[in-house]
């Protein structure tokens, strides 16, 4: 049965008519064509689906669009764009982190979830966080350099 | 003049802003701009291997929303596709070989309704008898899994080949030593984040089918289905988009979805989009190959090796698809060493399983595992350090490996280097700290490896078109994917460097067949060096004709000028100079082309079918790994603490790239190593998620130390040599030699997880003891 649903994209306040079944990321990629936010698996193992919710990374095939009524929700198109960079995507960039680039979204999502929160996260700290996120190409090296990068840069 | 260049520099790739922003679009992701899009979807059968008996789509056609159903008597073209051999069904007829041949196509409004109509389709199966071991298929009384093959007649052998030099037999019965060992190595998964998908729109006006897709090479895509869409190679568009990862698997994995898409599509004239889920592309797409290796090794009491049999089988699966295993699996029979007398043959074989593809290294970490291991174990053998041993036997200048290809240090040969960077940076020398736990015991290994550049056949060479605009920029059209690996900044770099003109002035064009010369794929390590060459070549004969305009215009003998950041200059007199563009103009008016073709292609290599003593590639890249761990003898549980690697690339056009892909080949080794494998049971797959596959994460890994040794490939560009695959190799077998030191048990089959370790331990007579302990034992015995 379709229900309305209001809640923050991005920080605009949208309303739309969804299924009791569906899940969010069909909603933020079908309805509202951010394609930023990738599909790898939708059984929530990879984290390619990560957005913030409440500030929070959380994988967004995991999540029922219906529960996200007045909530805030930020996807990768939220934190940045071609003029205006956000630092941690700057660092990704400037390290090398990114190859194929399909989990980096989710990445930088959850590597600001988790500055957000600890401004100067130890490796092993960073590792933690970023363990639900799969990467296939990098062997997270350059990942978690970015992320130390991005916390010189934005908390000196 | 101080002269800059771009080579080597580390340049920032030019699709790491958009990815970083979630604004590249990916196959799926272009999709989402397509609204009026069929959604195609699959049956897939129940069984690895049966006959069908009757299918019945009538529910399926009757519900709202759907807008046709295919089965196999309703295709375009040949029932039939593949990247080497169009031996695999585009819709299974009569039979099923493996779970992921599919029974009936849909295509409809919507996923949602695609999905309930497939659910609709009724097929009556005869389950057969699943054939899933190769040695049982190799006996002339087992059926044929493939009746009418078009490349293997009468045979379940898909591909051989064998590498033969001296007298083995001789030379073992005179060796001091004789080591003889069974291996096994198991079926993996790409397990790349993207999963498989194809948009195919047919052009009402011209008759192009255009595919929008993944892959390694537009041109193979087309080569590879245009029969089954019964259409000329010229009307079949391909064009690949920036590629969610692929290692070898969308090489020709991905053509499951793309000939879905492409026959749905000319059925309906309508666009149609096709994406596998997590699970089908598990299920149904190609793998790394699982081996069974027998090998016996021979050496004198010093330690120099004498000679190598092995006898290899590799599981094919069912179709065909790349299959060089066999034959790689051979040349580097014989590791980095010399060994004089060898005798390595291999065959693949059909099996009702899911087929093997290529996977990054294609057959080498299957067979680097088996020859580091034993290496190990004769160095335990001859209580000889393991890289005292290596050292003794590695390849040097002008020896020959065992397919009687001279190494030459010409082509860069910075194997040693790479052994002496490691050790030094792990502190080989040095006795290794054991842990206070007295459950936890330390161990430290060691593996070297080499990796040709290219595929090797005779046929292998580069081409790109270069195509030269009035204001001193480059459009170059290459056939290079861009999979993730920073090819198209390597491509951009060479340009840059060759043409003489800023790296902000070339524009590559990847992956367009209609744009692009026929090259070869975006596989084998090869694409910097084939592709960049064949770049070098056509900015070469660009730059030529330009000098000769600038010599007429600035009144010089052209052999006197160059071309630097877009300006061209006489050598003697800097002063004396005009801008690029002066020279193109000039050109352009005097009806001098400013388009070129640029082609390159390696020494031509003789293959010799009988004895395999050929020169396969023209340069090959080597290194060197050294790992510890700690094993909690307990549990079993063990954990790579240090993983330090070396690799000679020739030279780094960048740096930062080439770590990248240094470090993330070495994560996929240790994941063959540690944790992942493919399984199936009755030949259906189990390990069909994320959470059944594993793969490593951010907390299965040290920090990655990385070293880059860089002895320059003369025929490379810049010097440079492949290093897309070969930092897959390594781990394994430097895994399993640190366990060996650390618990002083030996594994031979792959992976190694911490289950089987316990195992191990368990089934262990003597008391699980580390090097240093055996050593003071040792001296005690004294």
């Amino acid at each position: 049965m379709a229900r309305p649903v209001q809640f923050f994209l991005n920080d605009r306040l949208e309303t739309v008519e969804v299924d009791e079944n569906e899940i969010l990321i069909d909603t933020i990629r079908e309805r509202f064509r951010l394609c930023g936010t990738k599909e790898g698996c939708r059984t929530g193992d990879c984290g390619t689906c990560t957005v913030l919710l409440d500030g929070r990374a959380v994988r967004s095939c995991l999540i029922l669009t219906c529960a996200v009524e007045g909530k805030h929700i930020t996807t990768i198109e939220g934190l940045g764009n071609a003029t205006n960079v956000h630092p941690i995507q700057q660092a990704f960039v400037d390290v090398g982190a990114v190859q194929c680039g399909f989990c980096i979204p989710g990445m930088v999502l959850t590597a600001k979830s988790l500055l957000d929160e600890n401004h100067h996260p130890t490796e092993h700290e960073i590792r933690i966080a970023l363990s639900g996120n799969l990467c296939r190409c990098t062997g997270y090296e350059k990942i978690i350099q970015a992320v130390q990068l991005a916390s010189q840069r934005m908390y000196p | 003049m101080k002269r800059d260049t771009v080579i080597g520099s580390s340049l920032i790739r030019p699709d790491a802003l958009a990815k970083v922003q979630g604004r590249a679009p990916y196959v799926a992701d272009i999709k989402l701009e397509k609204r009026d899009c069929l959604i195609g979807r699959a049956l897939f059968p129940p069984y690895a291997h049966a006959k069908i008996l009757s299918i019945n789509t009538s529910r399926a056609e009757a519900l709202s929303g759907v807008e046709v159903v295919m089965t196999a008597k309703d295709l375009p073209g040949l029932n039939g596709y593949g990247a080497a051999a169009l031996d695999k069904p585009v819709l299974a007829d009569k039979i099923v070989r493996y779970q992921g041949d599919p029974v009936a196509f849909v295509a409809a409004c919507d996923k949602k309704t695609a999905d309930k109509a497939v659910a609709l389709i009724e097929v009556k199966y005869e389950p057969l008898f699943p054939q899933t071991d190769p040695k049982e298929n190799l006996k002339p009384e087992t059926p044929l899994i493939h009746e009418d093959h078009p490349m293997s007649k009468g045979t379940n052998i898909s591909s051989s080949w064998r590498v033969e030099r001296g007298n083995v037999i001789a030379a073992l019965s005179r060796s001091d030593i004789v080591l003889e060992n069974d291996f096994e190595t198991q079926i993996v998964d790409h397990a790349y984040l993207e999963t498989d998908s194809c948009i195919a729109e047919p052009d009402p006006v011209t008759g192009i089918l255009h595919l929008i897709t993944q892959g390694h090479s537009a041109q193979l895509n087309c080569r590879s289905l245009a029969a089954a869409f019964g259409l000329p190679h010229s009307k079949v568009h391909v064009t690949i988009p920036i590629v969610g990862g692929s290692f070898g698997g969308k090489e020709d994995s991905n053509l499951e979805v793309s000939v879905m898409a492409g026959v749905l599509a000319l059925k309906t004239g309508k666009s149609v989009f096709c994406e596998y889920t997590r699970e089908e592309s598990f299920r149904n797409t190609g793998k790394r190959h699982a081996t069974h290796s027998h090998r016996k090794l021979g050496a004198t009491k010093e330690g120099i090796l004498t000679a190598v049999a092995a006898d290899i089988t590799v599981n094919k699966g069912a179709y065909r698809s790349i299959d060089p295993i066999p034959q790689r699996m051979t040349m580097y029979g014989g590791g980095v060493y010399r060994v004089p007398n060898a005798l390595v043959e291999a065959r693949s074989v059909f099996t009702n399983q899911v087929y093997g593809c290529a996977c990054r290294g294609l057959g080498v970490p299957q067979a680097m595992f088996i020859i580091e291991s034993q290496m190990d174990d004769l160095a335990r053998r001859l209580n000889m350090d393991p890289v005292e041993l290596r050292l003794k036997n590695i390849l040097r200048d002008g020896d020959t490996m065992i397919t009687g290809q001279a190494i030459k240090k010409s082509q860069g040969l910075g194997l040693e280097k790479c052994i002496q960077a490691v050790c030094e940076r792990i502190g080989w020398d040095k006795p290794l700290e054991q842990s206070d736990d007295p459950s936890i015991r330390r161990g430290r290994g060691i593996a070297t490896i080499m990796y040709g550049t290219g595929t090797g056949y005779p046929t292998d060479g580069a081409h790109c078109f270069l195509n030269l605009q009035m204001d001193g920029s480059l459009m170059v059209g290459i056939a290079t994917a861009e999979l993730g690996q920073g090819g198209i900044i390597a491509m951009t770099q060479i340009a840059s460097e060759a043409m003489g003109i800023p790296y902000n002035m070339v524009s590559v064009n990847y992956s367009d067949n209609h744009s692009s010369p026929e090259a070869g794929a975006t596989v084998a390590s090869r694409s910097t060096v084939f592709h960049g060459n064949a770049i070098i070549n056509g900015c070469n004969i660009l730059k030529d004709r330009m000098l000769c305009c600038a010599g007429q215009i600035l009144g010089e003998d052209p052999r006197d000028l160059d071309i630097r950041e877009g300006i061209v200059y006489t050598r003697q007199n800097k002063e004396r100079s005009i801008p690029l563009t002066e020279a193109i103009k000039f050109a352009f008016s005097s009806q001098v082309p400013l388009t070129t073709t640029g082609s390159w292609y390696p020494p031509l290599n003789h293959l010799d079918p009988i004895m395999g003593q050929d020169t396969r590639m023209h340069t090959y890249t080597y290194g060197a790994q050294a790992v510890e761990i700690s094993v909690d003898i307990g549990t079993g549980i063990y954990t790579l603490d240090r993983c330090v690697s070396a690799f000679d690339v020739g030279k780094a056009i960048n740096p930062m790239c080439v770590e990248g892909q240094i470090e993330g080949g070495v994560t996929q080794g240790i994941g063959y190593a540690m944790m992942e494998k493919f399984e199936l049971r009755n030949a259906m797959a189990v390990t069909d998620t994320y959470h059944t596959y594993l793969i490593p994460t951010s907390m299965d890994l040290p920090k990655l130390e990385t070293i880059l040794v860089e002895e320059p490939n003369e025929l490379g560009p810049f010097g440079a040599k492949g290093i897309g695959e070969p930092p897959v190799t390594a781990a394994a077998p430097a895994i399993r030699n640190a366990l060996f030191d650390a618990i002083d048990i030996p594994f031979y089959s792959l992976p190694i997880t911490p289950i089987d370790v316990l195992d191990a331990i368990k089934k262990k007579k003597s008391p699980v003891v580390n090097r240093q302990e055996r050593a003071a034992t040792k001296n005690l015995e004294k």
